[in-house]
């Protein structure tokens, strides 16, 4: 029976492949229904398996880990740009495994979508879970984040492998102390930067204890609720790091992380914090120090995160924003830069957006500085225009254009500094109607 | 003209489908018209406000354990808060400050919270969380003297049973209940409903008669509202209106 699966869904993608279909989620879809959702554990995996979870960070994380044995000349699978549900990673095992579903390699990376963890790892055995963050994000699709937070959690239990945590997000941090039997959780966590708060600035989940339900207090806030928190009444926050970032300067950037000193090429606060989470994992690896420093110093990424594009002579940022943390990152790194700009938002409601679009009134508009005009589009282009009008914004600048084309053309109507914000779905339609745009009208002038 | 003066409830717990975005509408509705609108926040540990001198009441919506968390604390507040309901304040309540007005919050595990016992009304939750209400929602109200179609965004758990004068009949979406005919409830100053979206983003004519509502309160001269430039979010509705309600 197995066998007879396997081969049926090597047939289905090698049909995709000839219909130069990508075979991503149709295979595991198909298998997954055929073996009632067992179609994970039809794959016979003998190696180390890293998986990365958590709401932001996951693709940039997943591709650093990879970079780390790639480059210690082990052979490894990854599964590159989302396909992080179950049937995704079922259908990559497919292409990769043998007859008899035996996966060839020295190590599996995958990034794993947080609701899918229980499912993909009760069927595969994981070595080391990584877990990020916890943000709100596609409510309608996760349900309560603490739903979510409770299923991985079930998980932890039985989980015996190592644990990477965020340390500094309480969402995430619980999952360790919540598993006092597993003595191999390891902890990162980052020392205030610059712009760190006292007070938090963005909406946030997770104020109250998860153990006592006493109100969690705040050395610092970096961003949203990820910073230094204790909780006074139960001790929960009071953990030894396994890995710190320090001497954070964003301006250069670098960082230091256990004695070394990092040049990344991204100058974020959040990329401090993915970038801790992969040392950390080169150092549970014991990676060639040079092999780490290298990774971490020449990550950067393209694919609509803070990517670069030039119309018609104007400099064009696009960045993917799924929930109001990734929008304010955006609007931060607007805001810190001098002179007028103009904004682009691109906002759809499709399934893997998550029909409910309530969260662009979790991002804070009412910072904008010297923003001279906001473009719409998308399939929810009124709703994000009405929420940057209700911010305060002179809505005589703002030009609503549904259709993606008409909104790259209008956006490249004036001279100029442009951002461009794009959600989940919309972010490869955005390149593609930019690069349409600089194909017809030239991208340097 | 006097000043609008609105009492924000756990704003700082209550808002996890960008209902704060509510009192950004309210703000910005009276702004533009030159009224003055004081926003006063409360939570756990505020002191204990004269609910009263309030015209408007909001409360949020929040994931359960943030509800559990505040509703021992809202308890507390009851007497205030009748008190003020009686005297004309206008309550505005959404998905849990909606379920927490009523008798009961009967929890998946079976537990019930105390609700402030208000209005007749109760809610249980599923056994199942699967079992959650959740999608685009419209509903046709009467509220404003006319029939006004709202849209917001449902995703509850809580079934609300009980309730005899509902917000809305419901043309699209769950309601109170799963695939139920009405939405919320409502009196003359009370809008309870689960509408997230924020349910006042693109539903103009609600925040008017809640505004209008709250500058005639104690007034003996009434005062008309000037119309606003709704154009945004008129279209912005009709979009929504033309992909659901349109076969």
């Amino acid at each position: 029976m197995k066998r007879l699966l396997i081969l049926i869904g090597k047939i289905i993608v090698k049909l995709l492949q000839l219909m130069h279909r990508n075979a991503g989620n149709l295979p595991g879809i198909i298998l997954w229904h055929l073996s009632r959702q067992k179609a994970v554990s039809m794959f016979k995996v003998d190696c180390p398996i890293i998986a990365v979870t958590g709401t932001n960070g996951k693709t940039s994380v997943t591709n650093c880990i990879a970079q780390l044995f790639e480059r210690s000349g082990k052979k490894i699978i990854i599964n590159h740009e989302g396909n992080n549900l179950d049937t995704g990673i079922c259908s990559m095992l497919l292409k990769y495994c043998d007859m008899s579903g035996k996966v060839k390699a020295d190590m599996l990376i995958l990034e794993t979508d947080e609701s899918h963890v229980p499912v993909v790892y009760s069927q595969l055995k994981l070595d080391t879970l990584v877990v990020l963050n916890f943000f709100r994000d596609q409510l309608d699709r996760n349900g309560e984040m603490e739903t979510l937070i409770q299923k991985i959690n079930g998980f932890c239990k039985t989980f015996e492998g190592n644990l990477i945590l965020n340390g500094d997000d309480p969402n995430t941090a619980r999952l360790g102390r919540a598993n006092p039997n597993n003595k191999n959780v390891k902890y990162f966590h980052a020392e205030p930067y610059a712009f760190a708060t006292k007070k938090i600035f963005e909406a946030s989940e997770g104020r109250f204890c998860p153990f006592c339900g006493e109100a969690l207090e705040y050395d610092y806030y970096q961003y949203s609720h990820i910073g230094k928190f204790i909780c006074k009444k139960c001790g929960f926050g009071d953990y030894e790091p396994y890995i710190t970032a320090k001497d954070i300067d964003l301006e250069k950037p670098v960082f230091t992380a256990d004695g070394h000193t990092y040049s990344p090429k991204l100058n974020s606060i959040y990329n401090v914090y993915n970038m801790t989470a992969v040392a950390a994992a080169a150092k549970l690896y014991s990676i060639d120090q040079k092999i780490t420093d290298g990774v971490i110093n020449s990550y950067t990424v393209k694919n609509g995160r803070m990517e670069n594009f030039m119309l018609s002579g104007n400099k064009a940022t696009l960045n993917l924003a799924k929930n109001p943390v990734g929008a304010n990152m955006t609007l931060r790194v607007m805001n810190e830069m001098q002179g007028e700009k103009e904004l682009l938002f691109v906002l759809n409601d499709n399934i893997a957006d998550g029909l409910d679009v309530s969260w662009i009134y979790d991002i804070n508009f009412s910072i904008f500085e010297r923003v001279t005009r906001v473009v719409t589009s998308g399939t929810r282009a009124y709703d994000i225009a009405v929420r940057i009008k209700t911010a305060g914004y002179d809505p005589a600048k703002i030009v609503v254009r549904p259709d993606l084309d008409k909104a790259v053309e209008e956006l490249a109507s004036t001279q100029g500094r442009k951002f461009i914000i794009a959600n989940y779905t919309a972010v490869q339609p955005t390149r593609s109607a930019l690069k349409r745009y600089i194909a017809k009208h030239g991208g340097n002038k | 003209m006097k000043t609008i003066k609105i009492l924000h409830m756990y704003a700082d717990m209550l808002d996890l489908y960008g209902d704060s975005g509510n009192m950004e509408v309210m703000s910005f509705r009276c702004k533009k018209r030159g009224i003055d609108c004081q926003i006063d926040k409360y939570s756990i540990d505020s002191e204990m406000p004269d609910f009263s001198s309030y015209d408007l009441i909001y409360i949020g919506g929040g994931a359960d354990l943030e509800q559990q968390h505040i509703s021992a604390d809202l308890l507390k507040c009851r007497d205030g808060i009748v008190k003020a309901y009686k005297n004309g304040t206008f309550l505005f309540l959404i998905c849990g400050g909606y379920q927490l007005m009523g008798k009961y919050y009967r929890d998946a595990d079976g537990n019930d919270i105390k609700g402030l016992g208000l209005f007749d009304y109760f809610t249980v939750a599923p056994n199942s969380r699967r079992k959650r209400c959740i999608g685009n929602i419209v509903i046709e109200t009467n509220i404003t003297g006319k029939p006004v179609k709202v849209v917001g965004f449902e995703n509850h758990g809580g079934q609300t049973q009980g309730v005899k004068t509902p917000f809305g009949k419901v043309l699209y979406g769950n309601g109170n209940c799963s695939k139920s005919e009405a939405e919320g409830y409502c009196e003359k100053n009370v809008i309870a409903t689960y509408l997230h979206g924020p349910c006042l983003s693109k539903n103009p004519e609600i925040s008017d008669y809640m505004i209008e509502y709250c500058i005639n309160r104690g007034e003996s001269e009434y005062i008309a509202l000037e119309a606003l430039d709704d154009t945004l979010e008129k279209e912005c509705r009709q979009v929504m209106l033309d992909r659901l309600l349109k076969k």
